[in-house]
């Protein structure tokens, strides 16, 4: 589904990523864990065809980022670690934009706007401006968004940050299904109890660098993720 | 505390000055250097100029019927009211509207400090504006009158005493339209329905100053004692200029209490204001049947959205749309005495009087420029178009296309107005169209270029690139100068080859020019946006 080969971004004379290696197939959950400025947004975001990287190649489901950037942005969703989303616009109308990127169908994206506002307890707020909806709010809507176009890669930076414990549950439950019919995650977190349970696999990056990387089992043994990451931290 | 945010401040107002945000790097010496000698040819040489011409017409026979103050008392009030006309749109926005309030407020700094910071902000936009007024007034006075000591000092201090008017107007308009923009649903409409009554009242005043100017001159002593006699206080502020002492220290005796009793009634109201959300009545969501878009028709109604959500956006970049069309209509009305009085005086053939007025009109395309900070409006939002899966040229043509769109429209009715006044040949008037069409076009292409590559994405109040962006003068101004060029090129060299043939040779000229910025839209600028 996603093959990140060689990937290197420089900024200036600091290396952010070097020369970084990934594949995550189908159906799997893939949590990416590193402390802060270690390379994480920026890899998910040259994955999501936002940033220009230096060396190495990302293909989603067999396309090249680079050469073929618009099939690929078809096939994923990102939702970023902040929702800077079109303040000027109401949730329904932003949902209903994205849509019209992709172009889904009326009835099909009704559908879809009715189930997930549903779970994730936004339907009556989505007439409001986003100007007056909160962090979790906006995070909700991204979510939305995202979904809405059953992308088969959906790429996240930090998704759980400002959603109530309710909707963060409910994100979960969203991100098992979506593996479950064969799509695939790949986020990032500093919550390691939340990767630990929810991750198919887990990579940890440390100054642009990936340090380790594998099934969860492999990754963390007999400890725990918190263990692991900060031994890593460590050396 | 203060010193901390106004250089905070003033790093972002002339940010684009010393910093190449696309190529993220410092400019050099020499870039820095040429933009402020750009800054100061417009705002000096050029409209400077301008009110040095107007001063010196007046200045002289005013000061023969001894009524100088008169003088100053006309530049004064020309000065107060370009002033407050040109901050007050952005005085409310300026002052609450930042996005970083919540962090200010959040830490230790006092509301007085951060009130005092932004009324700095207000303070220079009003200093700029009124300043091309009052500095060339007063330095004409000392021309034509002579220098002294005390007209020195008090035509200094009679600048200062207009520059803290209009603050005080500005900020006290600024806080009327905060108190009712929070009561208020679509308060973009409202306020661009209130602003477009004033600039209608200016421009009525604007169109009768000559006249007015005249009657002045030939009746000062008459008005000048009626003026004197009625409001004792106006023949005062005329004086200051004039270098009376008395005069000079009661206006800044009230300039001060003005100033202190404004930054009261902000500081006093900041907090209520700036942590209100605005009024938003619920609206609870019912699904509705849903229209589907093309992509780019998404984008270019997403583009609608946004220029409609802000009065600033509207006010500063699409009162093109309102002013062309009345000027078409003004053309029907009155077109005809000014074409015979502009060809009397300039003795100018009706094929030359049908190319000038085609440039004209190709000048007020100027005022419609929503392209040019569109791109620097997605700020923080801009992972969402580069995300998305459309080309980078498809988003660009959209926000170019908003542009086009709005002034096509006006452009061809005052376009049209101005073929039907003209009694020229029906291929010259049907030239006048079909170039003040492709100068939109370019003045289009235009605007996304420059807005692509003088981008500033990270800014805290939309003004800093809606108005104070180094790309709208030089979209404005750079219009207005190509526009002379092409009237001057006609009556230099364009007539040889016949008014149609020379408005026929430039539409291609525009057309080719169009086309070729189009292309490196699609190709450089594309990669440029991906890359922002």
């Amino acid at each position: 589904m996603l093959k990140i080969e060689h990937l290197t971004k420089t900024y200036g004379e600091k290396k952010a990523v070097d020369d970084l290696s990934l594949h995550i197939h189908p159906g799997e959950i893939f949590g990416f864990i590193g402390h802060n400025g270690a390379g994480k947004s920026t890899t998910l975001k040259s994955v999501a065809g936002i940033l220009q990287f230096d060396a190495g190649t990302i293909t989603i489901c067999g396309k090249d980022i680079v050469k073929e950037p618009v099939a690929c942005k078809k096939e994923l969703a990102y939702i970023p670690d902040n929702p800077d989303l079109y303040e000027f616009m109401s949730g329904i109308k932003y949902l209903n934009f994205v849509a019209d990127i992709f172009g889904i169908p009326a009835g099909e994206r009704q559908e879809k706007i009715r189930l997930y506002a549903d779970r994730l307890e936004l339907t009556d707020d989505l007439a409001q401006p986003i100007s007056a909806y909160s962090h979790g709010m906006k995070q909700k809507l991204a979510v939305i968004s995202a979904w809405i176009h059953s992308p088969k890669l959906i790429v996240m930076d930090e998704p759980f940050v400002g959603l109530d414990p309710k909707a963060s549950y409910m994100l979960k439950e969203m991100m098992r299904e979506h593996c479950e019919q064969g799509g695939a995650i790949f986020f990032s977190t500093h919550v390691l109890e939340v990767a630990e349970k929810l991750c198919d696999k887990v990579a940890i990056i440390k100054q642009g660098k990936l340090v380790k990387a594998g099934t969860m089992e492999e990754v963390k043994g007999d400890e725990s993720l918190e263990e692991v990451f900060l031994e890593l931290e460590a050396e | 505390m203060l010193g901390i945010l106004l250089k905070k401040q003033f790093t972002e107002l002339f940010r684009n000055f010393f910093y190449d945000s696309r190529k993220n790097k410092m400019r050099s010496k020499v870039q820095i250097a040429a933009w402020f000698v750009f800054y100061f040819v417009i705002m000096v040489v050029f409209l400077g100029g301008m009110f040095a011409v107007l001063s010196f017409s007046i200045c002289e026979p005013l000061l023969q019927a001894d009524m100088g103050w008169l003088y100053f008392l006309f530049m004064g009030m020309t000065a107060i009211l370009l002033g407050t006309f040109g901050s007050v749109f952005s005085t409310y926005a300026e002052l609450y509207l930042s996005r970083d309030n919540d962090l200010l407020l959040s830490l230790p700094i006092p509301v007085k400090t951060i009130i005092t910071a932004r009324l700095m902000n207000v303070y220079l936009m009003g200093v700029m504006y009124s300043g091309i007024v009052i500095l060339p007034a007063i330095i004409v006075y000392w021309i034509v009158a002579g220098i002294t000591v005390s007209r020195v000092i008090c035509g200094i201090l009679l600048f200062l005493i207009v520059t803290v008017f209009v603050l005080f107007l500005s900020c006290l308009l600024g806080w009327v339209v905060a108190k009712i923009s929070v009561r208020l649903k679509n308060k973009s409409y409202i306020t661009v329905m209130l602003s477009l009554l004033f600039i209608g009242g200016y421009y009525y005043f604007y169109a009768r100053v000559n006249g007015l100017i005249q009657i002045l001159i030939l009746n000062a002593v008459m008005y000048g004692e009626k003026i004197k006699g009625a409001a004792y206080g106006l023949y005062l502020f005329g004086r200051i200029g004039e270098g009376d002492w008395t005069a000079a220290i009661i206006f800044t005796v009230t300039s001060v209490i003005l100033f202190a009793v404004i930054l009261r009634i902000l500081i006093h109201s900041f907090l209520s204001i700036a942590a209100f959300g605005g009024y938003t009545e619920k609206v609870r969501y019912v699904e509705k049947q849903v229209r589907v878009k093309s992509p780019f028709r998404a984008l270019l109604f997403k583009e609608l959205a946004r220029f409609t959500s802000s009065a600033n956006y509207m006010l500063n970049c699409g009162l093109g749309v309102v002013f062309i069309t009345v000027c078409g209509i003004m053309l029907l009305i009155r077109g005809h005495e000014f074409i015979d009085l502009f060809g009397q005086v300039f003795s100018l053939t009706q094929d030359a009087l049908a190319v000038i007025l085609c440039m004209l009109i190709c000048m007020l395309t100027s005022m419609s420029d929503t392209a040019v900070p569109s791109v620097s409006l997605e700020g923080k939002s801009i992972w969402i178009p580069q995300s998305l899966p459309v080309e980078p040229k498809t988003v660009l043509r959209a926000k170019m296309t908003l542009q086009l769109i709005m002034t096509a429209v006006p452009i061809v009715f005052a376009s049209v107005c101005a073929a039907m006044i003209v009694d020229v040949s029906v291929v010259l008037k049907l030239m006048i169209i079909v170039f003040s069409l492709v100068f939109t076009v370019f003045s289009a292409v235009c605007g996304i270029v420059l807005g692509i590559r003088m981008p500033s994405m990270n800014w805290t109040n939309e003004i800093a690139v809606i108005k104070r962006g180094a790309a709208m003068p030089i979209i404005i101004f750079g219009t207005w100068l190509l526009v002379a060029v092409l009237a001057a090129g006609y009556l230099l060299l364009g007539y040889t080859i016949g008014a149609a043939g020379y408005l026929l040779f430039c539409s291609v000229l525009f057309a080719g020019c169009s086309a070729a910025l189009l292309r490196w839209l699609d190709t450089r600028g594309s990669q440029i946006f991906a890359g922002l």
